[in-house]
């Protein structure tokens, strides 16, 4: 037998499938519930007492008809699965990459697939505790839930990252601009008066030839980052270093980013490299902190 | 052919049939098939307890839904239970009672639920037909579901004046039917004197084929539930025994206009070699009704012949004397067939569910009158696929 591909041509085809899908009266219910009423709803068969969430008309299992039998559920409930979407497709609700997870309400016996945001994709996991977002506006469909975000099981306070979340690579920022009245401030905060912060007529002698903010503004930038941000809420500085490398002048947007650069399991502390750079991308100063992440708080607080 | 006589005797024992209607927004796909299914077990007084096995099967791509029957098991109560998916385009819901016909005579399963569907308004048939293949390469003339081919035949043999009447008449006499029965998709109440304007009229889709000659895009589904001869009578007071069936693809694609080869129609081959292993020597005066898979009123009046190994214009004669007419000497499609209603997947099982219906005597108000002791269904499929199913009143032939 010959395998010689030579000569042997090929007719390339494309299909065109345009389709509908019809819900049907009971699935039409469930979505008018997500509408008009921001709830949740399920069927509930009577004889196994199975809750299934998007509903069915008939529970397969006993073949029994449960159109009526409807239920109100939580908009809570816990992920069972997930994939995070990498590539990109036309189809594809949102660009990639997206956390597409299959998501069991409280209550219900059967998980559906939905959409998680509002986790970082290396934190994502089997387990995690989510409740629905509704779309501000209907589209009369699954998507009147916008998405689910990952549930505060403890209101109030959001605490930060564990050295066990925490992964070489995390980083995170905080940008302001600083205007005159934040250096007459840190002025009088610090009592340093010095005329090349205050006085413009003396400052246009220095080298600099006009008002320079404190080194130390832009510099405290980073406590935002490293306490709410990176670890976040009940990391402990331990450590912070700066080396100044330009100036920043009044009106200056500088940027301070943190980023995790190792991990020191011993003590279960984290190093981060600091950086902080102004509108041009130009940086003023850089450093190194060394940080105690959060270990779970007392239950007194929380 | 290797033909081999049943290994046991096979009845239908429970008919489940949905109204057929252009749109089922009310439910999904596994719904509208629960409803037959429902149907069809509440006819046979039977629960699912009882059902060995599931066939099920649609038109390959019409809802552009793949594996339809995995996610139709909310609604069939396959679950957990044998079963298969088939799919033949047109022939399906034939195909689907011979597969369940063959598996309760081979004894492999004693009661054997088959399903058929289609919910057309949600898909594309032309994307599941024309679209499928390049459109010349390797191919006849094509226009996916519709072709005047048995026009073009019909003129030429009998002339247009003719041809053009008997299959206006045709359509009308299905008509009448169709107005009989509460699940037609399309009974217009049409009546003779519309003739002349309908053939005027009426549409053209293609060449001489009119709107008016075509059947529809329906939604529906139908489902039956046959069982060995033992179960059966334990099961039901009166099986419907299938006697027979032929399923038959032969035919490359579809004959151009007029034969360039000289050769025996499938529709005719399947007839002919079904009467002769079963000692039929002439079915017009066997059969007492006739459910056809008529996908245009040209083709159910040409097809005819075919079936009942017709010579010359015998069977325009039928039709123009109306003896396919409910009444008659051989009535045709008493439902309405499939010109009032054309759920693809379900429509060849609705045939068979029809004739049996008559054979039971219960078809309701299109029942026609006297005694049905032998019917007999035809599927279609796009390429000339034909199956011919044999029903009976009396275990005794």
């Amino acid at each position: 037998m010959t395998t010689e591909t030579k000569d042997c041509f090929t007719i390339d085809g494309k299909l065109a499938l345009p389709y509908q899908y019809f819900a049907g009266s009971t699935g039409s219910r469930f979505i008018i519930s997500l509408r008009e009423e921001k709830k949740i709803k399920g069927l509930k068969c009577k004889k196994c007492n199975k809750v299934f969430v998007p509903p069915r008309s008939t529970c397969e299992v006993c073949f029994e008809d449960i159109s009526d039998n409807w239920v109100e559920l939580p908009n809570t409930g816990t992920v069972t699965g997930f994939t995070i979407v990498r590539y990109e497709e036309p189809h594809q609700p949102l660009k990639p990459p997206y956390i597409t997870a299959l998501v069991k309400l409280d209550g219900a016996d059967t998980p559906f697939a939905h959409i998680v945001k509002g986790v970082a994709l290396s934190q994502m996991k089997t387990g995690l505790r989510v409740e629905a977002v509704f779309a501000k506006k209907t589209t009369a469909t699954i998507m009147d839930i916008d998405h689910f975000r990952p549930k505060a099981e403890k209101p109030g306070f959001e605490q930060g990252y564990t050295y066990d979340q925490l992964e070489e690579g995390m980083s995170a920022s905080f940008t302001k601009t600083i205007s005159e009245t934040d250096v007459y401030l840190f002025a009088g905060i610090s009592g340093d008066f010095n005329p090349m912060h205050l006085n413009e007529e003396f400052a246009k002698a220095t080298p600099f030839g006009t008002r320079i903010a404190h080194g130390a503004l832009p510099q405290s930038f980073i406590a935002p980052v490293l306490g709410m941000k990176l670890p976040g809420l009940g990391t402990i500085a331990l450590e912070v270093t700066t080396r100044f490398k330009a100036p920043t002048y009044f009106g200056d947007t500088i940027t301070a980013t943190g980023e995790i650069i190792e991990k020191l399991p011993e003590k279960r502390w984290v190093r981060m490299a600091l950086t902080f750079t102004n509108q041009h991308n130009k940086r003023v100063a850089e450093g190194s902190a060394l940080v105690m992440p959060p270990v779970p708080m007392k239950s007194s607080i929380t | 052919m290797g033909f081999k006589k049943k290994n046991r005797h096979v009845g239908i024992v429970g008919i489940g049939e949905t109204k057929f209607s252009s749109h089922r927004e009310d439910v999904n796909q596994p719904e509208m098939i629960h409803e037959a299914v429902k149907d069809a077990l509440e006819d046979a007084g039977l629960t699912m307890d009882d059902i060995d096995c599931v066939v099920h099967g649609n038109m390959e791509l019409f809802e552009m839904v793949h594996q339809p029957d995995l996610w139709h098991t909310l609604g069939t109560g396959a679950r957990g239970k044998d079963a298969f998916r088939l799919t033949t385009g047109g022939t399906t819901g034939g195909t689907l009672v011979g597969a369940a016909d063959n598996l309760v005579a081979a004894g492999m399963y004693d009661t054997v639920l088959a399903i058929g569907f289609e919910k057309l308004q949600e898909g594309h048939t032309t994307g599941g037909i024309t679209n499928m293949a390049d459109p010349l390469w390797a191919r006849k003339l094509q226009s996916g579901a519709l072709t005047d081919s048995a026009a073009v035949k019909a003129i030429a043999e009998f002339g247009p004046d003719r041809a053009k009447k008997a299959a206006m008449l045709y359509r009308i006499i299905m008509d009448k039917h169709a107005c009989l029965n509460p699940n037609s998709h399309r009974a217009f109440g049409l009546d003779w004197d519309q003739m002349a304007d309908l053939m005027e009229n009426s549409p053209p889709l293609i060449g001489d084929l009119r709107l008016i000659h075509m059947c529809s895009q329906s939604d529906g589904a139908c489902a039956m539930i046959l069982s060995s001869e033992e179960k059966a009578k334990q099961q039901c007071d009166h099986p419907v025994w299938i006697r027979d069936h032929i399923t038959i693809h032969r035919e490359e694609t579809l004959n151009l206009c007029v034969n360039h080869y000289p050769n025996e129609t499938t529709h005719r081959f399947a007839a002919r070699h079904l009467y002769e292993r079963n000692g039929i020597t002439d079915p017009l005066d066997y059969f007492d009704v006739f459910e056809m898979y008529d996908p245009s009123a040209w083709w159910g009046a040409d097809w005819i012949r075919d079936f009942f190994l017709l010579e010359g214009d015998a069977h325009y004669r039928l039709i123009e004397e109306k003896e396919i007419m409910r009444g008659g000497k051989m009535p045709i499609n008493p439902s309405g067939g499939v010109l009032a209603a054309n759920p693809i997947g379900a429509t060849a099982m609705v045939r068979v569910a029809e004739a049996a219906k008559q054979v039971r005597g219960n078809a309701g108000p299109h029942q026609i009158p006297g005694t049905v002791n032998h019917a007999i269904a035809s599927s279609f499929g796009g390429t000339m696929w034909t199956i011919l199913i044999m029903l009976e009143k009396e275990l005794n032939w």
